[in-house]
């Protein structure tokens, strides 16, 4: 990917997730059941995103990492709620057969593979013997909207249709205004599945960090935006040192983001051992998770009592950021993990 | 056009990468005074003097400077891989004034006569070059100096005070900023000298540091005359020559290698004090370790930038500010986890690599040099954020 391909991916992402528009329909849509809207979602299909860095083997176009996280970057600026990130992750483990519909939007297939909170392991309990799928699965995003569900079990994945018999769906809200979807299996009927995650996982973790990076991106924008029109004391707040400074080093953080997450998108599309790459994923979603939470928070400090209403846009941002932060793996796990793996 | 011709007659910018990254190496491991690794303040010199003299020998010694003046003629990128190179094994920083500053100054705004009577004594070791910037009351105000040439027919008489002028005592030859006119904006009335520092009249009085080390000094001009050809550029224009002097120092601020070299003594701290399963220590540990790996991945990026040939912006201003910052912490924690050892003058049982106190000391002016972080920061929040004044 060179730097006009990945302009040329921004740009095109703009048409669904504009950097400055407004966010009229993204508050329409908080707290509503499925929490996005289906023919967005449909949209999104038609332009191949799910399956952006998908192998062509699997329908998708291949083109890695370093633009998958570009397009993801666009649509946590613009806040976008389609599952997108999920989608591709589900794509990942689905057969051809599977993936057609999938890809094209008419049948959402949304992964369930998270069994305790913050873990990073990738061992499952859940089981899948005999076509009957048991246990439990926790924080689905989005999981309302779920045709079907990819399973990660101990003996591979299933894939369970979500208004089967023996599947219980309970929902809860989430700041950004969508849900996680808590989900228990009994004696569910389940077809398995022959293909695995493989590190798509992974790559979701890198993607979300790149969805940080523009929660983060945007926010930052927004906020110095907001110092060079507010006045105070007869002068732009803006022009006052403590908050230059401030706002200065919130930039380094923000720059240091956008470097890791571009270095470790770029190191995993060239290959090279699978310690190595989980390594550079562990350091970009430690840190887009430490930079977005505290770009977010400085953000509504620095709008003042305007940023503590629900009406300023600028707390969309920081809900955001509160969901993204710890899903797959918070910034604690990630730094342990990186330990971990840097002993070896 | 007066020209040198290059003692080292390959073309070395026209090697690959790959192949000049090994020469260099190849040429350290030949030249460079295995007793001079990793020294652990800045060398007089007298002490760095044999590397100097083999960097001159070799026409090494001016890797940025245009071949037909004697120089490598590197373009940015092959200097980084030098530089790169340079940190690794451990050199020495010379006393580089003359080579970084003086030498492309003269080559921009000199005169023929200058370019030919100056030239060749850097490159040659004979003229060691310091530079009077700072004043007691001209510090991150620099455009406030005082310090001032008054005309006298031909002849220009200087008096006034340089403060913070490192290896002023190392050097014969220093160059100067000083007021040549007081009556419009501070910035417009600064004119560049070069003098000979065995004038009469000059007096160099060394500054011990926190390191106990007399890196730096106190220069006092007392009405010391010199003839208008020791003037460079236009007169009253010597605040632009002054800032544009900077440019490839800035990036070289912001190199990672500090820091890395002091987390892998933190590491050796950490194993010297049995805190290697200490979670307290290996989180904090892994935090800096983090937060090293990522400025290198910015550092990268902007050595992309100059490799493509591109001039570097005003935000390369947060290389310095997050790596001064990143060293100061890595030998903070040092402090936090030496227990008394914190304390010792010495480094611990000789071994000139565990050091906490003396790494501690040691990090405090990089925040402060190279124009403060608080002047950094100022310099994001006006030139990049473009935050009102």
């Amino acid at each position: 990917m060179t730097e006009s391909d990945l302009r040329l991916i921004r740009e095109s992402a703009g048409g669904i997730a504009p950097r400055t528009g407004d966010l009229k329909r993204i508050r329409a849509l908080r707290f509503t059941t499925h929490g996005f809207d289906p023919a967005i979602w449909r949209q999104i299909c038609d332009l191949g995103w799910p399956g952006l860095a998908l192998s062509e083997a699997q329908g998708g176009s291949a083109l890695g990492m370093a633009a998958f996280c570009a397009l993801a970057e666009e649509l946590g600026a613009a806040l976008v709620p389609e599952p997108l990130i999920s989608a591709a992750l589900a794509a990942s483990g689905l057969p051809e057969t599977h993936n057609a519909a999938h890809l094209a939007g008419t049948n959402l297939i949304l992964p369930a593979w998270q069994e305790q909170p913050d873990s990073l392991a990738r061992t499952w309990h859940c089981q899948c013997r005999d076509g009957r799928l048991n246990g439990r699965k926790c924080f689905v995003v989005q999981a309302a909207a779920a045709s079907s569900f990819i399973v990660t079990t101990a003996q591979g994945l299933a894939l369970v249709p979500a208004a089967g018999e023996g599947v219980q769906l309970s929902v809860e809200k989430t700041q950004d205004g969508g849900h996680f979807g808590t989900l228990d299996f009994t004696d569910a009927p389940a077809e398995p599945l022959s293909a695995d995650h493989g590190l798509a996982i992974e790559e979701a973790t890198l993607a979300t960090a790149a969805t940080l990076l523009g929660v983060a991106d945007r926010a930052f924008a927004i906020t110095l935006d907001y110092l060079k029109s507010r006045s105070q004391f007869g002068k732009p707040i803006g022009s006052f040192q403590a908050l230059q400074h401030r706002m200065a080093d919130l930039k380094i953080q923000l720059e240091l983001t956008r470097a890791s997450i571009a270095a470790a998108a770029h190191s995993y599309d060239q290959g090279g051992t699978e310690a190595l790459r989980l390594a550079a994923i562990s350091r970009a979603k430690a840190r887009a998770s430490d930079s977005a939470l505290l770009i977010t928070r400085q953000a509504i400090q620095l709008h003042g009592g305007i940023g503590y209403t629900d009406e300023a846009d600028i707390g969309l941002y920081l809900r955001k950021a509160m969901v993204l932060a710890n899903l797959y793996g918070s910034a604690a796990s990630h730094r342990a993990r990186f330990a971990a793996l840097s002993k070896i | 056009m007066f020209q040198i011709e290059p003692i080292e007659t390959r073309n070395l910018d026209e090697w690959p990468d790959d192949a000049f990254r090994s020469e260099v190496r190849q040429f350290l491991a030949s030249h460079y005074p295995p007793e001079l690794r990793f020294p652990p303040r800045r060398l007089h010199f007298s002490e760095n003097k044999p590397w100097y003299i083999a960097l001159a020998k070799a026409g090494w010694l001016t890797p940025g400077w245009p071949r037909q003046y004697g120089g490598l003629g590197l373009s940015a990128g092959k200097q980084l891989i030098l530089i790169e190179e340079y940190e690794r094994h451990g050199c020495a920083r010379l006393n580089d004034m003359g080579m970084t500053m003086i030498g492309p100054l003269l080559i921009k705004h000199g005169s023929i006569a200058q370019q030919e009577f100056f030239l060749p004594k850097i490159l040659s070791g004979a003229h060691i070059w310091a530079q009077g910037y700072s004043e007691p009351n001209a510090g991150s105000d620099l455009a406030a100096l005082r310090c001032e040439a008054i005309a006298d027919g031909a002849d220009w008489i200087i008096t006034g005070q340089k403060t913070w002028t490192t290896l002023a005592n190392d050097a014969n030859w220093i160059f100067l900023l000083v007021r040549t006119d007081k009556s419009g904006r501070k910035q417009e009335g600064i004119s560049c000298f070069l003098v000979d520092m065995s004038l009469p009249g000059i007096t160099v009085r060394p500054i011990i540091n926190l390191e106990l080390h007399d890196e730096f000094c106190e220069v006092f001009f007392d009405q010391v005359r010199v003839s208008d050809s020791c003037r460079v550029g236009e007169l009253n224009q010597g605040w632009a020559i002054a800032k544009n002097l900077l440019g490839f120092e800035r990036i070289y601020l912001g190199s990672p290698r500090q820091s890395e070299q002091a987390l892998d003594r933190l590491k050796l701290l950490g194993e010297r004090m049995n805190l290697t399963e200490d979670a307290f220590f290996i989180d904090r540990f892994t935090r800096l370790q983090l937060d090293l790996e990522d400025l290198k991945c910015l550092f990268s990026h902007f050595a992309d930038q100059l490799r493509r040939g591109e001039t570097l912006g005003a935000d390369v201003s947060m290389l310095k500010l997050f790596q001064s910052e990143l060293y100061q912490r890595i030998t903070e924690a040092m402090m936090e986890f030496a227990g008394e050892f914190a304390g010792l003058l010495e480094p611990m049982g000789g071994n000139r690599e565990l050091h906490p106190g003396g790494a501690f000391i040691a990090a405090r002016p990089t925040s402060i040099y190279g124009g403060t972080n608080e002047i950094q920061r100022n310099i994001l929040a006006k030139n990049v954020l473009d935050m009102p004044g």
